[in-house]
């Protein structure tokens, strides 16, 4: 079965460790801005909630590139073709998640799972974001996650209103 | 350049100029950041006999070198300036997010000048800085007023620090708070932005901090993070957070219970670390701690991400309040309108001992959870007259009415959740802090001879001057193993150049020497490196150091070793040798 990174909020301190590294690892410097995964902090409320790629069955960004540039390989992993990527953003706008962005020289950028070593994981401490094939419970929290679709406004905008979601749902 | 953002944010608020300034790399290998730079930074900018709440009083906030980095717990920042409590100079520094925010909009760190005629916030958004009317937020607390900023920088990824109506209305103990429950607490940095009328600085940053070779850097941080830092010395704060501090500081009977009348608390099993357990809803972290000491609590329906050791001992203890929940709207409170609970605590606590023995009729009651709340918004409003009294603080309170024989203080800060008569070095710490009394300059709290005065004078040089070093890196209290050897590993993986501890180890000392000229400037002498009457004279109640006092003349003792050690006179001047052996002849 595949493999893919699942995330508990309940779990998130909000220490964004994961962010600061994919950075790190993404774009050669700690650039938290322009990480693939992000974390939407509720210090108010105790409560974090991460934002990551959930490699879509049926992604939107896919469907949109009219480039073909976007592709899901053998691993369900959805990946950018940089080579073909025209930069036009359909699939910022069509991602309902706000995980794909447009990155350095106007080229799609997102979530690869690191060629199947995801260095966000790793440094997850309190196991808010595991990398494994996923049991009933994980894939659980995954479908009501995926059910947050937010189809309007910038990616962060959309990521954090998903993030508030999520909250009402757990503290109300 | 590798760590650093490489310029400074320099505001005026009375000319409404800003401008930008490279940073002084000249500085950074003696200073490194934090602490250390913004006292640098401070030292040029200011006549020491300022008066703190006046606009020639600047302030200055600095980040650290690895602040914006995943070397963790390193996301603390400093603020440096002159205390309207104390009279000194003072550093007060937090976690959150904040700092590293800044250094990602392209700044290390923010001097701030002058003082704005009507309430105003800053707002940096990458390399777009301006001053904005705060009018409309004028008495709100500092939970909204972070809610109704963020937008304002256009995501709800920005970062604020604000003050509340505490610090709005100049309360010499107000603090400065940022993602709602963590604060520049001690020292009255949230009266000194009220007198500039800066409501609040909210920050967006996009960029980025280099390191020389990522790989390696990430290979570094994570081995000393599984060797060093998740060892049985730190792991405390992942498990029980602070809370665990009430049981085992209560046995060793230097829990202040009933201002400062008890040396333990014998009902603290409503306010220990299990009932945070029992109310705990998660784990909270700062910006790349690992650890996440901060537990998330809730009763019925109070919520927030504490209470701490500190406040469950002054706010709790102090005041016999036993009820986690009545302690955990103290703290909100406290939290929201920008008071320090240190502070508050101990002065409510004082004010229901000066009730209770017939000083002053506050109304207040040991145990009394209702007027207790209740004097918490009346303090930060000046609403009420007895607001308007323990406004004043806890030293100038009990001169008010005759009472200073009931006080905790040293330089008129109040004592926090360590009782000195149930170890010597704690009242040493208490008195040679630069910013009066406080535990986080140095902190013999677990030596196995609390009552060796030669030692505890030693453990306290000891202890502040690598304190110095570590708030001059930005490092958090709680990675408590942490070493001058990993600190320079880290250091030197992180810019590509060898950093030794040896270069580390001289500018604790010489930083901590500054801030000794400063107050001596200012016009502190040997007889504010005090203790009050009460640690000295009074025997302590109950537990292990029932009956003890740290008596005058060993105090004085005491003092007197410190001196030596640090190689300053009877007086506590620095003698030139030593100055010129650490390089502060010019100073």
């Amino acid at each position: 079965m595949e493999k893919h990174i699942f995330a508990n909020p309940e779990l998130c301190t909000g220490c964004n460790r994961c962010v600061y590294v994919c950075s790190a690892v993404k774009e050669g410097m700690f650039q938290p801005s322009k990480a693939r995964i992000h974390i939407n902090n509720f210090p108010l409320r105790g409560y974090s909630v991460p934002s990551l790629c959930f490699q879509c069955p049926r992604p939107d960004c896919l469907k949109a590139c009219p480039e073909e540039a976007i592709t899901k390989n053998d691993d369900g992993v959805v990946l950018v073709n940089a080579e073909k990527c025209n930069g036009c953003g359909d699939c910022v706008d069509a991602c309902a998640y706000g995980m794909i962005e447009m990155g350095t020289n106007d080229i799609a950028v997102k979530c690869d799972y690191c060629g199947g070593d995801p260095a966000c994981v790793k440094e997850c401490e309190p196991g808010a974001i595991v990398f494994v094939e996923g049991d009933k419970e994980l894939r659980k929290l995954n479908g009501l996650q995926m059910k947050q679709r937010i189809e309007t406004g910038s990616p962060a905008e959309k990521r954090h209103q998903l993030g508030v979601n999520l909250l009402a749902l757990a503290r109300g | 350049m590798n760590l650093y953002a490489g310029k400074i944010l320099v505001v005026d608020l009375s000319t409404r100029q800003i401008s930008v300034e490279p940073l002084r790399e000249d500085w950074l290998k003696e200073y490194w950041g934090c602490w250390g730079l913004a006292v640098r930074y401070y030292w040029d900018l200011v006549d020491p006999k300022v008066d703190p709440l006046s606009p020639d009083n600047p302030v200055v906030i600095m980040t650290g070198p690895l602040g914006g980095t995943s070397a963790p717990m390193t996301a603390r920042f400093n603020l440096v300036s002159k205390s309207p409590h104390t009279g000194t100079i003072f550093s007060s520094n937090t976690g959150g997010a904040f700092g590293p925010e800044l250094k990602f909009a392209g700044y290390d760190g923010i001097v701030i000048k002058g003082a704005a005629k009507e309430l105003t916030y800053l707002k940096i958004v990458d390399d777009q800085v301006s001053l904005e009317s705060a009018q409309s937020l004028a008495g709100k607390g500092i939970f909204e007023t972070e809610e109704l900023l963020q937008p304002d920088a256009g995501t709800p990824e920005a970062k604020v620090l604000a003050i509340g109506p505490a610090g709005e209305n100049m309360i010499s103990h107000a603090c400065i708070g940022t993602e709602a429950y963590r604060q520049m607490g001690r020292g009255g940095g949230g009266a000194i932005m009220g007198g500039k009328k800066l409501k609040a600085i909210v920050v967006r940053g996009t960029g980025g901090i280099k390191v020389a070779d990522v790989p390696a850097f990430i290979e570094t941080v994570n081995r000393h993070k599984k060797e060093d830092l998740f060892t049985e010395a730190n792991l405390w704060a992942k498990t029980d957070g602070t809370a665990v501090l009430v049981d085992a500081i209560s046995d060793m009977g230097g829990h202040p219970t009933r201002n400062f009348t008890y040396g333990v608390n014998e009902k603290k099993e409503g306010i220990n670390s299990d009932a945070i357990k029992a109310a705990k809803l998660g784990d909270r972290a700062c910006s790349t701690c690992p650890l996440a000491c901060g537990k998330f609590t809730h009763i019925n329906g109070a919520e927030m991400e504490g209470p701490e050791y500190e406040t469950l001992c002054l706010g709790g203890s102090n005041c016999e309040i036993n009820d986690l929940e009545q302690i955990i709207r103290f703290n909100r409170l406290c939290d929201d309108l920008g008071l320090d609970t240190i502070s508050c605590g101990n002065i409510i606590g004082l004010a229901m001992d000066m009730t209770e023995k017939g000083r002053h009729d506050f109304n207040l009651k040991f145990g009394e959870p209702v007027e207790y709340l209740k004097a918490v918004t009346e303090i930060a409003t000046l609403s009420t007259q007895r607001g308007k009294d323990l406004a004043l603080g806890a030293k100038k309170l009990a001169a008010k009415y005759d009472s200073r024989d009931l006080t905790s203080e040293s330089k008129g800060l109040e004592f926090p959740a360590y009782e000195p008569r149930s170890n010597y070095g704690m009242g040493l710490a208490y008195a040679t802090s630069e910013r009066g009394g406080c535990h986080m300059r140095a902190f013999p709290m677990f030596s196995e001879t609390p009552f060796d005065l030669d030692v505890m004078a030693q453990d306290v040089v000891n202890g502040q001057n690598f304190a110095t070093i570590k708030w001059s890196m930005g490092f958090c209290d709680f990675w408590g193993s942490i070493s001058s050897p990993i600190i320079a590993d880290i250091l030197s993986v992180a810019t590509g150049e060898t950093v030794t501890v040896e270069q580390l180890e001289h500018v604790g000392e010489k930083i901590w020497n500054i801030l000794r000229l400063f107050n001596l400037r200012a016009g502190l002498t040997r007889a504010d490196d005090y203790l009050p009457a009460k640690q000295m004279k009074q025997q302590l109640q109950k537990g292990e150091h029932a009956g003890r006092v740290f008596a005058p003349e060993d105090f004085d003792k005491c003092l007197s070793l410190y001196y030596q050690k640090r190689g300053w006179d009877e007086n506590g001047v620095p003698n030139s040798e030593k100055l010129a052996q650490l390089g502060l002849d010019q100073f």
